[in-house]
């Protein structure tokens, strides 16, 4: 087959399971079973699960070839391609909270069809159009009788640990995803938390208790009365409905952050704002991208100019609220090729976890065909303090074009920005803006925004 | 109901059954999962049978809203 003589290139990701492996050749992404897993695929099938499941929208859909593609496996699926994978570090509090809910859903539902799931990584799952999806076909397993769940320990680290801390302590406290790869431990969860979560029943036993028999019985592992013990179905269950309960009743209270309500306090007028969607638009159609980043989105209202025309749009803000309000637009209208995420320019996501591969840094994970940086370029350089060119060079590492807005120095936004700091910035001249941009990008197009002080710029990568 | 719900409430309690083998959820994390499953299980399934209860008499109702309108819409 010509096909198979294309270059395979393995998912680094995918060494930590022995049941499978992924690899991508092309554009497509295979999922290879091992013999080892068979009993537990064949169950998968023959049980409907992943009928119920991929029928629900709830796992990615796979097909299954007619022959194994590799010498060795048992069997190989194809799936599709997602236009950007993220990371639980890079969600926003509902983004996480659906995930957590998704897996506790699918365990539900794999305990009803006897199985269950062997991990609960939040890595598992993905957003696709408004919808949280697991895509790991290899975490179903068949479940023994009595067995308690095996991924326990690992959704309380990976979901309720963060999303407690998030709704109860710090938003910010999220970040501490990025530290842990394989979940928050739970008693740094439970020191965090405050001390009345000791009153409730639910915390005080999925995370301090959990945290407290955790240190408790690692030492005297050989003592445990496991062996006699075990776990019937419904205590399971119920343990999973007490979690779904929990999860289900936390929010996210602190709605004051620095940009959230960015939009009613900017100094555009409504035509101006109007024009400049315009614009957007105009020089969308021209470069007629199939997947955008926009860097700096806020929630997200020019973003929704690319993904309104099909065009895949990474949606980032590093303000968790502006994020969790476009998180909740695209649920609430059902919006298509949307993804909101949580992304720092001055810090962002670096590659994570064993030898560095595990989880891509956000320049390994594009470039994308075009780049929006609107309203961006003066937080860039005047509050960040990067020069013009590595500004230039950072949007040529990430995207093949660029729609780029020039704030001059003149604006109120910038003079509000050097109100309270000495102008060092001699340098930030629209003229030396143009020369440096034009090291990496052919101006294609440069248009005034009616009713403003501002200019749009189209960019095409040299 | 009632007997039925403590039945199985106590059907939890009594009805652990051996487990020589588990993979990885950690002792504690194990022993955890015992002491909540106690906890919560009875919980569980009073739960359930009180769903089902209502869903039936939701049902009931709701048929009887449904005639009953259909009438004055006539």
């Amino acid at each position: 087959m010509a096909a198979n003589k294309k270059p395979i290139n393995y998912e680094p990701s995918s060494f930590r399971d022995p049941s499978g492996v992924i690899y991508y050749q092309d554009n497509t992404v295979f999922r290879q079973v091992n013999p080892s897993f068979q009993p537990h695929l064949d169950t998968l099938f023959t049980s409907g699960l992943f009928d119920t499941l991929t029928q629900e929208g709830m796992l990615l859909p796979h097909t299954r070839l007619k022959k194994p593609q590799l010498p060795g496996a048992y069997a190989t699926f194809r799936t599709e391609k997602l236009p950007f994978i993220s990371y639980p570090y890079e969600w926003t509090f509902s983004q996480l909270k659906d995930a957590a809910l998704l897996t506790l859903t699918l365990q539900k539902t794999a305990l009803e069809h006897g199985m269950t799931l062997k991990d609960a990584s939040a890595y598992n799952v993905q957003f696709l159009n408004d919808k949280a999806v697991f895509i790991d076909l290899l975490s179903f397993e068949i479940y023994e009788s009595g067995k308690p769940w095996v991924a326990y320990r690992q959704f309380c680290q990976h979901f309720l640990g963060p999303l407690l801390l998030m709704s109860l302590v710090d938003i910010r406290l999220a970040q501490l995803l990025r530290v842990y790869i394989d979940g928050i431990p739970l008693d740094l969860v439970s020191k965090l938390l405050p001390k009345h979560t000791y009153l409730s029943l639910p915390i005080a036993s999925h995370i301090h208790l959990h945290a407290r028999n955790q240190q408790k019985f690692a030492a005297a592992r050989d003592k445990a009365p496991t062996q006699s013990l075990g776990l019937s179905k419904l205590a399971q269950l119920g343990i999973i409905d007490s979690l779904q309960t929990l999860i289900q009743s936390l929010t996210y209270g602190d709605k004051n952050t620095e940009w959230g309500e960015y939009y009613t306090f900017t100094n555009y007028s409504d035509e101006a704002f109007l024009n400049k969607k315009r614009l957007v638009e105009k020089y969308l159609e021209r470069i007629k991208p199939q997947t955008v980043w926009d860097i700096g989105a806020n929630t997200g209202e020019f973003s929704r100019v690319a993904s309104q025309k099909g065009i895949f749009t990474v949606s980032s803000d590093l303000d968790p609220v502006a994020v969790e309000k476009n998180y909740l637009s695209v649920k609430h209208h059902q919006q298509k090729n949307l993804l909101p995420l949580i992304i720092d320019l001055t810090n962002p996501s670096p590659a994570l976890g064993w030898a560095n591969i595990e989880r891509a840094s956000l320049i390994e994970r594009g470039p994308a065909d075009l780049v929006m940086a609107l309203a961006l370029i003066h937080h860039m350089a005047i509050s960040n303090n990067v020069p013009f060119t590595q500004i230039a060079e950072f949007c040529r590492r990430i995207g093949k074009a660029l729609i780029i807005e020039f704030v001059p120095k003149s604006d109120s936004q910038v003079q509000k920005l050097l109100a309270t700091r000495q102008d060092i910035f001699d340098s930030y001249s629209q003229e030396n803006f143009e020369q440096q941009f034009s090291n990496f990008f052919k101006i294609v197009e440069k248009t005034a925004i009616p009713e403003s002080q501002r200019t749009l710029y189209l960019m095409t990568a040299k | 109901m009632i007997e039925i719900v403590l039945f199985l409430t106590a059907f939890l309690f009594v009805g652990a059954t051996p487990v020589h083998a588990y993979l990885d959820p950690g002792t504690g994390s194990y022993i955890t999962q015992i002491a909540i499953g106690f906890l919560v299980g009875g919980g569980y399934v009073a739960k359930v049978y009180w769903h089902q209860i209502k869903s039936r008499l939701q049902s009931l109702f709701g048929k009887k809203k449904k005639d009953g309108s259909e009438q004055k819409t006539d």
